[in-house]
């Protein structure tokens, strides 16, 4: 059982404060759905947790199976079993897919490392998020689409094989088909790895797909709801400001 | 397949396949070799140096209709390299060049002379002491493009220059410039782009772009995300920067493996 454990957690970026006294712990075989308005510190918070330089932690500390990460490098979370599938992905000229890749699962597997079972999951893994076999060639989100970009996250997390997934906003950009897709590929990952899950979105119909445990509303830096399924649907067909109004009167 | 390999003082010519080549001298007094070479048939020329202790002139003439691909290597030695190019109607000229010299002051002068003449320049270099390029691309006729590309990574005591300068008359119509020079320095040593287009005719397509600095920290933060240490991440970039258009990847993997381990 792997805990990724957040305790009064508070982020500046820029001398502003972003994350206010924020807490969430997240287990293995869990999936937690955090939603709220526009800057109110979402994606900062799955950054904090990769390790971006970007934010300073100045009060609380997040730790992963009992052991405090503030101070560990990126490198160091991710070969933990930390994966975080952006909400931009970076394009990155001239850094084959592949390169990075096979780079990255040689530095977690070392000796372990199979090329021959590595060029065969991805063979299979393009194949089944409806890739084009020659973007694994092609510089990293080279000339991808932004739906192409987000498969592209898929598939890193199906390779790298991570204990605690992040994902943020996987679902902007795509189309119906794709959502489909990949919700149903993060699902799928689920249920074979039993991995914690957190996913930041804005919409519901991604829940279609990935059935979570936990809905958090997030505002103003910290957790301000917390309930099941039934919440996403309220979000939805309320908006933020009556239930966050709610929360507030 | 067309050689031209420069060993300290020497010059060797292994076959000539649609190519004709002189090598000379271009001046005694200042002791400076040369080699001249027609290019009269579609065909590759492979330019491979090691060590040179000589100051070298080519001239390099690619007839009507002719398309060629020049692939260029330095290894090693102080390079005083000067290079004419002169293109003729309706031909095409594709350059790559990886240098991996000590020093190197390179003058290339390029001759768009035919109409439709084409030229694609690329080159990628690991700048460890002092390199100094400077380009002079004439468009003389209609229609006429260049596309030139400095890629440089600069090491250690290095400091790199480029100096690109296009040219365009009036009524030469039609011609399409493109420069891009970008400099990763990973050094203090201050680093120089100096793009020029002296353009005189308004019906001409020009692009250029320069940039000097480091890799961005939002590409380190996305593949260390994966798992790869700052070491490997910027080996990893640095290959790619180095790599992307050059055909010939195994010398200049090479290249990256011998410094980036």
């Amino acid at each position: 059982m792997n805990i990724l454990k957040i305790e009064n957690l508070t982020v500046k970026a820029n001398e502003k404060e972003i994350l206010k006294d924020f807490n969430l712990e997240i287990k293995s075989g869990e999936i937690h759905v955090i939603m709220g308005p526009n800057g109110t510190g979402k994606s900062t918070l799955t950054k904090v947790i990769m390790g971006d330089k970007n934010y300073k932690i100045v009060k609380g500390k997040i730790t992963y199976n009992g052991k405090n990460i503030n101070k560990m490098e990126v490198y160091e979370r991710a070969r933990m079993g930390i994966f975080l599938g952006m909400q931009l992905p970076l394009e990155i000229e001239g850094v084959s897919n592949a390169d990075f890749l096979r780079t990255a699962l040689r530095e977690k597997e070392k000796e372990n490392f199979k090329l021959l079972s590595f060029i065969k999951e991805i063979e299979s893994l393009t194949s089944k998020l409806h890739m084009d076999k020659e973007m694994i060639h092609r510089g990293i989100n080279e000339g991808f689409s932004g739906g192409e970009r987000k498969k592209n996250e898929i598939l890193q997390m199906n390779i790298l094989k991570p204990d605690v997934v992040l994902l943020d906003e996987i679902d902007s950009g795509l189309d119906v088909d794709s959502l489909k897709l990949v919700g149903e590929s993060v699902m799928e990952y689920f249920n074979e790895r039993k991995p914690a899950i957190l996913l930041v979105t804005h919409y519901q119909r991604l829940l279609d797909y990935i059935k979570p445990d936990f809905i958090h509303v997030m505002y103003d830096g910290h957790i301000v709801l917390s309930g099941d399924k039934t919440l996403a649907l309220k979000i939805e067909k309320e908006g933020y400001d009556k239930i966050v109004g709610n929360i507030h009167e | 397949m067309n050689k031209i390999t420069i060993n300290l003082e020497d010059i060797k010519l292994e076959s000539t396949d649609g190519i004709e080549v002189v090598i000379g001298e271009a001046s005694k007094f200042l002791n400076v070799q040369s080699v001249k070479i027609k290019i009269f048939k579609d065909t590759d020329i492979f330019i491979v140096s090691n060590n040179v202790d000589i100051k070298l002139d080519f001239y390099i003439n690619v007839l009507e209709g002719v398309r060629s691909n020049i692939y260029e290597i330095k290894h090693e030695g102080d390079y005083k390299f000067q290079y004419k190019y002169y293109l003729e109607k309706d031909s095409y000229l594709n350059i790559e060049k990886i240098n991996d010299g000590n020093n190197i002051k390179e003058m290339t002068i390029i001759n768009l002379n035919g109409e439709n003449a084409r030229v694609d320049f690329n080159l990628k270099t690991v700048s460890k002491n002092e390199e100094k390029y400077n380009f002079l691309v004439y468009h003389n006729a209609l229609n006429t493009s260049s596309n030139i590309l400095n890629n440089g990574v600069n090491i250690m005591d290095g400091v790199l220059e480029f100096n690109v300068s296009g040219f365009v008359s009036n009524r030469i119509k039609g011609c399409n410039i493109n420069q891009k020079a970008r400099i990763i320095n990973l050094t203090e040593n201050t680093c120089v782009v100096k793009p020029n287009l002296f353009i005189d005719e308004v019906d001409t397509v020009a692009n250029h772009s320069a940039h000097i600095g480091t890799f961005k920290d939002e590409e380190l933060f996305y593949l260390m995300s994966r798992g790869l240490d700052k070491e490997n991440a910027l080996k990893l970039l640095i290959k790619g920067f180095l790599l992307k258009g050059i055909t010939n990847k195994d010398d200049l993997e090479n290249i990256v493996n011998k410094y980036w381990g």
